[in-house]
């Protein structure tokens, strides 16, 4: 792919993806070097040969960015993710009465039944799914230029513990109904790394200076 | 037995690296030489983890450039052995090479 300048760009989503695990002052290393010898390759041995490179970097790499995001600041990143952990657990049990609590007091049921069951079941799991993407925002926001790794860290505990609960509740009344559930676990899990994304995304634009790819 | 700790395989070999390198050390440059010196391919992520690890031990320390039009405006960061990331190096050295006195199947590496 070539810019209307006709220089050859990285992968879009590589780069993207750079920016959200790296801090401020380590992406602007990273990158810049990364496009350096990306331009060399590609004017060396193609434009493909150079964006395969790109990935291949970038897999790599993502890790170590992970890395250094949380050494270079451990109590923060270790506090926005155990607040993240003790806001949902207080927070959690409060979702389904809460919804069943409007519902009564819009009497939903007396006038639209199938309306009433949409919300006492589905409506419930979108309640809780809103309420993960609300604490990773908060998560995220707390992390303070580590949102991927604090966002990650917080999913991959919820989702452990879903997928320790189902195989124990499976596992002790023989019951794989819970396994119709699992879908909607992943997605709170899911949704807080999402917000994580949005938040650096957001943090990014805001403290754009050069371009970024 | 702190600052007197030994340099890690990696450590070692970026540290090296820095040392042929000069004032021409930054990212590109010591991910190159690696490459080509011990023929693996090796990530920038991996450099700059390691650097990090050296600065924050004072073994080495950074300094920013000015932006680049290759680099869409970036600026590279220039790295440089200390004194401390010297004697680290040396102590290193001096281990390895005791330890590997007198063993036979070192010399034929050598």
């Amino acid at each position: 792919m070539k810019s209307p300048s006709g220089f050859a760009q990285p992968p879009r989503i590589a780069v993207w993806l750079l920016n959200l695990f790296a801090l401020e002052e380590e992406g602007e290393s990273v990158l810049g070097d990364l496009l350096e010898e990306f331009s060399i390759l590609a004017s060396k041995s193609g434009v493909s040969f150079a964006r395969r490179w790109y990935w291949r970097q970038t897999v790599k790499t993502l890790p170590q960015l992970a890395g250094v995001g949380f050494r270079s600041a451990p109590l923060l990143t270790t506090t926005a993710i155990i607040g993240g952990f003790l806001l949902r657990k207080l927070v959690g049990p409060l979702v389904g009465p809460a919804m069943f609590a409007v519902l009564e007091w819009c009497k939903v049921y007396e006038r639209h039944f199938t309306t009433y069951i949409f919300f006492a079941s589905t409506g419930i799991d979108i309640a809780h799914l809103v309420t993960f993407l609300v604490i990773g925002f908060l998560a995220a926001l707390a992390a303070k230029g580590r949102e991927m790794i604090a966002t990650i860290t917080l999913g991959f505990i919820f989702a452990s513990m879903a997928i320790v609960a189902i195989v124990y509740v499976v596992s002790s009344t023989g019951d794989s109904a819970i396994l119709r559930r699992f879908p909607w676990y992943a997605s709170d899990s899911f949704a807080i790394v999402i917000a994580g994304a949005i938040v650096k995304t957001h943090r990014l634009g805001a403290s754009a200076g050069p371009s970024k790819a | 037995m702190a600052g007197r700790d030994y340099l890690g395989e990696f450590e070692h070999i970026v540290v090296l690296a820095l040392l042929r390198l000069g004032d021409e050390a930054y990212g590109v440059t010591v991910r190159q030489e690696i490459e080509v010196r011990i023929g693996r391919e090796v990530s920038i992520g991996a450099v700059y983890a390691t650097l990090d690890r050296l600065e924050t031990k004072g073994y080495v320390k950074s300094q920013r450039g000015g932006p680049t039009p290759e680099r869409g405006g970036r600026s590279k960061r220039f790295f440089k052995v200390t004194a401390k990331g010297v004697a680290a190096v040396n102590r290193t050295h001096r281990a390895l090479q005791s330890m590997t006195e007198g063993l036979g199947f070192a010399r034929s590496y050598a």
